[in-house]
């Protein structure tokens, strides 16, 4: 039997638990132990390799990036089997919107959804702290649709030519749009060099100019300032029954000879993520605890929200050039802000350029078939004008029900069950869902007209696919019947236990969520500290 | 993965990436592995092609016949050729170099040039011997199992390749090479007639080798920047400078 130990012990090592670990290494003397199941993936050295075998056959450029008998069922959209150091951030594309005031208090404003247990205000040094520890380059948008205490830490990713032509014409459509707020550096920033717009951010940046959080644990262990121990799952967290202080988690090594290991610390923080924080919770069940760790409220797993979107293509009479800077994008804030008068809908916009519909094609309309010159020549038509790829997330307010549960039927080699999950939209989302899905493709058919375009397509988010960017699973908030963490992502029932970053969370907003993941871990770091 | 399509700039990242052109790259087995032996992955990607091979060769006579040009075995009239005249259908995937140019020369366009022709092909030989058989699929957001890439099809192709040679012995008494422009187009014409696609499938998805030379050239950063008559080079790395600008004209566009 192994046995590791550490004052603080993270479990998890993504986005947040890097975050949080570089947070607490800051501002705290104490030690810090982060386990992770999986191994360190590709490292730096080789991901050009790895962009280029991607792109060539779509390869998965992150070698030995998941467990293979730990993964999760049921609706799992946003969700990725990536088991490995650094999490599924390695992979992701580095979009960093902030949620935005409205948010944190739906109940109040809307009277919908819950209030989270603290404001926009209170999380905005989170926020900016969040922002210069990972580099986020972005463009403040105008005050009133995007409040912030202080300015970006870099210079936003430029609008080039083509989104330049975007801008106007969504100027022309009355909607005030900015450079999507990003974790790519706009300009060399902590060591790493500009963004050379290889357009793979998602899933691989070869440069290093997009914020991974490898780069975070590599400072980290460079300095001595963290002790990381791969390859390790965490199956239990035992809890004292007389104090409910965690004393100690038990797992096994993840490599073929499985052996035991003992995990002891003064304080341990769950950092896995929506879907691992709340399924180590649940299968930590023992006499004492028999609805597993934390669970009290019965809310352990319940609540899994995210949101869903509307996309669509537009052809508009300009001319882009696609493939400038693909994956970089205009985004507004103007309808999440909006007040709302009758029926509740937020959502973000987000616009690209877009080669759809300008791409070669094998037949013509008339069926001839199309090689060499033919095939130039008509691609050649096609390549003119601009097409315009939209989107809009739209926020969905989470059931008690949505929820993550043990599935004894699919069980690791250790024996314990996987996690199943299962979103479900309150019924106040549920009532409102047809009419915020039309809402939305109006939205589009609009903006076409405004710029004498016409919509190529519209799309929905598949009902059967889950939600994206999910968050919950172990809610937080004031009133321990009610939620499993406080503000600060401790659990109301275990005084050393933390939650941190999504799954702590009450909502998802209707953006892109890793940034308030990152910051909502840092505030919970920041409550570690302070709890000494 | 979706196969069915080659991707655009500016599609979603979900879909699937945009192949272009590789250089030879050494790859290998686990980059993350510093200590990995290269001749593991070596063996493991040997083994896997040769299966592919042997699984390809018992396929052959079918792959043949989508075409309308299964291998005859006795040689029966002016035209007709003979398994002792055409290459056998072995279980190879060295793809014949002389047919595989000849449908370069009907498949690309004439624009790039003998030169570029010579290129393209090349470089779509050299992405097909560095194609690694199921290898693990990038499994971003979308999906939670992990998925692999396809079989090795060159095996396939290559058998289609013989079968283009024997269309063409029997459509114009003579080897794809050996016919001219305009019979190797009809010789093409005839051998992709059933293929039902109106858009060009992605390379690896491709049900015939010559569409797959085809979709691997037009995914390249230079077959774009043709068709968009100016330099953008999409999927290349380059400075942020000057990305504000209007791309620069380049072959006959008008600023």
């Amino acid at each position: 039997m192994k046995t590791v130990s550490g004052d603080i012990i993270i479990i998890g090592s993504g986005i947040t638990a890097a975050n949080m670990a570089a947070h607490l290494a800051d501002n705290t003397t104490r030690s810090i132990t982060v386990i992770e199941a999986g191994r360190h993936s590709t490292p730096f050295r080789e991901r050009g390799k790895a962009r280029d075998r991607y792109l060539a056959y779509g390869e998965n450029p992150w070698s030995r990036d998941h467990v293979d008998d730990q993964n999760a069922l049921g609706v799992t959209y946003g969700f990725s089997p990536n088991m490995h150091v650094g999490g599924l951030a390695m992979h992701w594309g580095g979009v960093a919107p902030r949620y935005s005031p409205e948010d944190f208090t739906t109940r109040s404003l809307y009277g919908i959804g819950d209030d989270w247990p603290f404001t926009y205000e209170e999380l905005d040094p989170f926020y900016q702290e969040a922002e210069e520890r990972m580099g986020v380059a972005g463009e403040q948008g105008p005050p009133s649709l995007d409040p912030r205490g202080r300015p970006f830490p870099l210079p936003p990713i430029p609008v080039n030519y083509n989104l330049k032509q975007l801008q106007l014409w969504a100027r022309n459509a009355d909607i005030a749009t900015w450079s999507t707020p990003s974790a790519k550096n706009s300009v060399p920033y902590l060591g790493r060099p500009q963004c050379q717009r290889c357009d793979t951010c998602y899933p691989v940046c070869p440069s290093g100019a997009k914020y991974s959080p490898d780069f975070t644990w590599d400072a980290l262990l460079s300095t001595k300032k963290i002790t990381l121990v791969t390859e390790t799952l965490v199956r239990r967290l035992v809890a004292d029954p007389r104090t409910g202080r965690i004393v100690r988690a038990t797992g096994n090594r993840t490599d073929a000879g499985g052996e035991e290991v003992t995990i002891e610390g003064k304080t341990f923080v769950l950092a896995g993520g929506f879907v691992w924080s709340p399924h180590l919770l649940l299968l930590s069940r023992d006499s004492a605890f028999p609805n597993g760790l934390a669970n009290r409220s019965g809310l352990v797993g319940k609540y899994l929200a995210g949101h869903r979107n509307i996309g669509g293509q537009i052809s508009l009479p300009m001319e882009l050039f696609p493939g400038i800077n693909a994956q970089h994008s205009l985004v507004s804030k103007q309808f999440q802000r909006a007040s709302y008068k009758g029926k509740y809908l937020r959502h973000d916009l987000r616009i690209w350029e877009s080669g759809v519909g300008r791409n070669a094609r094998l037949r013509d309309d008339d069926g001839t078939l199309l090689l060499g010159d033919a095939l130039l020549a008509d691609w050649k038509q096609r390549a003119k004008g601009a097409t315009a790829r939209v989107r809009a997330y739209y926020d969905v307010l989470p059931d008690k029900e949505s929820k993550l549960t043990l599935d004894d039927t699919a069980k690791n080699r250790f024996g314990d069950p996987m996690p199943r999950v299962a979103f479900k939209d309150a019924p106040e989302s549920a009532a409102l869902r047809a009419w915020q899905e039309e809402e939305l493709r109006n939205l589009f058919r609009r903006m076409a007209k405004a710029g004498g375009g016409e919509v190529l397509s519209l799309a929905s988010s598949s009902n059967d696919i889950g939600q994206e960017h999910p968050t919950g699973g172990c809610r937080m908030g004031n009133d321990p019947s009610t939620s499993v963490v406080d503000g600060w992502g401790r659990a109301h029932d275990h005084e050393n236990l933390w939650v941190a970053g999504a799954p702590a969370q009450v909502s998802a907003s209707c953006c892109n969520g890793t940034l308030t993941f990152v910051a909502v871990g840092l505030r919970t770091a920041a409550g570690i500290v302070k709890a000494g | 993965m979706a196969l069915d399509a080659a991707a655009a700039p500016g599609d979603t990242p979900r879909t699937l990436p945009q192949p272009s052109p590789l250089t030879r790259l050494a790859v290998p087995d686990d980059p993350s592995a510093s200590n990995a032996a290269p001749e593991t992955h070596a063996s493991r990607r040997r083994f896997l092609k040769a299966a592919g091979a042997v699984a390809a060769s018992a396929a052959a006579a079918t792959v043949g016949s989508t075409v309308g040009c299964a291998p005859s075995t006795s040689g029966d009239g002016e035209g007709k050729a003979t398994r002792e005249e055409v290459p056998q259908a072995l279980p190879t995937r060295t793809l014949d170099r002389r047919t595989l140019d000849a449908v370069g020369d009907v498949v690309l366009p004439s624009t790039i040039g003998s030169a570029g022709r010579a290129q393209a092909v090349e470089a779509f030989v050299t992405w097909v011997d560095e194609y690694d058989p199921v290898a693990e699929e990038m499994h971003g957001y979308g999906y939670a199992d992990v998925r692999y890439l396809p079989p090795d099809p060159a095996p396939g192709w290559q058998s289609q390749l013989i079968g283009l040679d024997l269309l063409a012995q029997r459509m114009r008494q003579r080897s794809l090479a050996e016919c001219d422009a305009a019979q190797r187009l009809e010789v093409l014409t005839a051998a992709l007639a059933t293929v039902d696609a109106q858009r060009l499938p992605a390379p690896l998805g491709a049900p015939h080798v010559a569409l797959a030379l085809l979709s691997h050239w037009a995914n390249s950063p230079g077959a774009w920047d043709l068709a968009l008559e100016a330099t953008v080079a999409p999927n290349t790395c380059r400075q942020l400078d000057g990305i504000d600008a209007k791309p620069r004209r380049a072959f006959g566009g008008t600023a």
